[in-house]
């Protein structure tokens, strides 16, 4: 059964016409066996391919340390890179689907323009920041105050190519969520230490990635 | 400067209301803005399981009911921002809103369906430990603690349902409640009563929230006894009713003591163009079904208003 209705798929087909300028790769690690949410992750993947001429997929089986999953630096799965004019840093960890989904789409929009909606103030405080950040976004699919939250975090990592940013589905990767001590979601964790409760406006969020920047 | 987009109407908030506004306004031939700050859909997209909404005999659960009423509105030309109404101005014969990104609309006449958000309990530890066993969100939440024992604080629809939805996932579901009895409908009570992972605390006040990194219980005071007891639970979901979202309003429309905004019967605030529809509205009852009214009720007198401008 398809999951994007007939109609659903005419407004993201017009969508994208609208607002893909670029390419968008689509780089998808997977494992066909022991990974509850590889496949219909793979599948929400599939039904958006055919959406735009702008869109392709790369699959990897994964294997830790292999090769290209070093090169992107994933160690999980399922694992979706959005790659446009280059690699920008954004991640997805587990599916996006529910209210995340809402998010994968927004961010293959601005990947593929190179540009985000930040305010003017909130990009030159991102695009100035001199050190590594990572930030770790967690999320729950029926959380609908988290797609916010995972927003602001990919759109640093567009602006600046020293932040990468990725969505985490908390019940699929349970270690993690217990190791950060995330009972609530949203919950943004930047460099591991910093962390940040709930759907914060943007500038408690840029706030909060200066201090990990520090 | 660009131009700042201009429409007929802007509808500031995109739950229910809003969305409803949206459809209307859209179907009357406006061109309708809905700025929603999070995610369309508003308060129902946190919720499980929606029973008591006409049409759905079945239920309906409260994401679909959103993305279809979404749909709806998106259908007959509503569009979206997807934005923070941060301040209003007004001029002569439009309002100027201005968005938290710094963006601008103007348009001929506001309706204002901003809902309403959690209220807190105010106690020690709340703050502290949100997101580490306090939640106001079980959909969001819930899965945190599954085979754990929870408690949720509070009386009516809203704790009750989830109450039943919590249990669902935990042990045990613990509801504490001020009072002796609940304030929830009727048939909600039932289901409550008879899960067997349900159980009520009543006439218990909440004192505290305590744990260290993660909850550990929860610090309830008997009204009566006036003893206090610790409930060894490791999440605490509240339930305890809501504040409304009127700040962006406050200095332009009239308000109740409680922050809700006034209207007459064709939901004029006290400031000619600015409609309210929805929850954050004074009214007596707070349930979709009069959320969805109250916006056809707006968006059509707002359309007359702007004919007549
Ligand atoms: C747990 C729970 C269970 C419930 N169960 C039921 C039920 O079974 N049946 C039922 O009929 N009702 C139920 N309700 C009540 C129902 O959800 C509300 O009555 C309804 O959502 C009100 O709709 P609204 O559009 O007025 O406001 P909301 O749903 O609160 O929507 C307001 C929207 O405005 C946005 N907003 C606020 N300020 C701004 C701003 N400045 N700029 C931009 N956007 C803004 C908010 O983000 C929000 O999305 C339940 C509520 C809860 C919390």
């Amino acid at each position: 059964m398809p999951l994007l209705k007939d109609e659903d798929q005419k407004y993201l087909r017009a969508e994208f016409a609208r607002k893909l300028t670029g390419p968008v790769k689509i780089v998808f690690f997977t494992q066909a066996q022991d990974c509850m949410f590889c496949q219909p992750t793979e599948q929400i993947i599939r039904e958006l391919l055919p959406l735009s001429d702008k869109l392709s997929l790369e699959t990897h089986a994964f294997a830790p340390g292999s090769e290209e999953a070093t090169r992107y630096g994933i160690d999980k799965i399922p694992a979706i890179v959005l790659v446009g004019a280059k690699d920008y840093g954004v991640r997805f960890y587990g599916i996006p689907a529910g209210f995340e989904f809402s998010t994968l789409v927004a961010d293959i929009i601005d990947v593929s323009r190179g540009e985000t909606s930040f305010s003017p103030e909130a990009r030159d405080k991102v695009r100035a920041i001199a050190k590594p950040v990572d930030i770790q976004v967690f999320v729950s699919p029926t959380c609908p105050y988290c797609p916010p939250a995972v927003r602001l975090a990919h759109m640093a990592a567009i602006e600046n190519g020293l932040v990468t940013a990725a969505m985490v589905e908390s019940t699929e990767f349970p270690h993690l969520a217990h190791q950060y001590n995330v009972a609530g979601v949203p919950r943004t964790i930047f460099n591991g230490t910093v962390s940040l409760e709930g759907a914060a406006p943007e500038a408690l969020f840029i706030e909060k990635l200066l201090e990990a920047a520090r | 400067m660009p131009d700042i987009p201009t429409f007929d109407i802007a509808i500031i908030g995109g739950g229910p209301a809003g969305l409803t506004a949206g459809l209307y306004a859209g179907r009357g031939g406006l061109r309708a803005a809905v700025v929603e700050k999070l995610m369309p859909g508003g308060l129902v997209a946190n919720t499980e399981r929606i029973d008591n909404y006409p049409g759905f005999p079945e239920g309906i659960s409260g994401y679909d009911l959103a993305q279809r009423m979404q749909a709806q509105a998106a259908k007959f030309g509503a569009q979206f921002v997807s934005d923070e109404a941060a301040a209003i101005a007004i001029e002569p014969k439009s309002f100027l809103v201005r968005l938290s990104s710094k963006a601008q609309l103007r348009a001929k006449a506001l309706v204002i369906a901003s809902g309403a958000y959690p209220r807190t309990l105010g106690v020690p530890g709340e703050k502290e430990l949100l997101g580490k066993g306090v939640s106001y969100c079980a959909v969001c939440d819930g899965a945190f603690f599954k085979n754990q024992d929870v408690a949720v604080v509070g009386g009516g629809d809203s704790a009750v349902q989830e109450a039943v939805y919590l249990a669902g996932l935990c042990s045990t579901v613990t509801v504490v409640h001020r009072r002796s009895s609940l304030r929830a409908a009727e048939s909600l009570q039932r289901v409550a009563f008879r899960n067997g992972k349900i159980s009520f605390s009543w006439n218990r006040t909440v004192v505290a929230i305590e744990g260290g990194t993660q909850v550990e219980g929860l610090r309830v005071m008997d009204k009566e006894t006036m003893k206090e007891e610790v409930l060894p639970v490791s999440g605490v979901f509240i339930y305890v009713g809501y504040h409304p979202n009127s700040a962006v309003v406050k200095d332009l429309v009239q308000l109740d003591e409680n922050g809700y905004i006034v209207t007459d019967e064709n939901l004029m605030t006290s400031a000619p163009g600015i409609f309210a529809a929805g929850d954050v509205r004074r009214k007596l009852v707070r349930q979709i079904s009069g959320a969805v009214g109250d916006a056809a009720t707006a968006a059509v007198a707002a359309q007359q208003y702007i004919e007549n401008l």
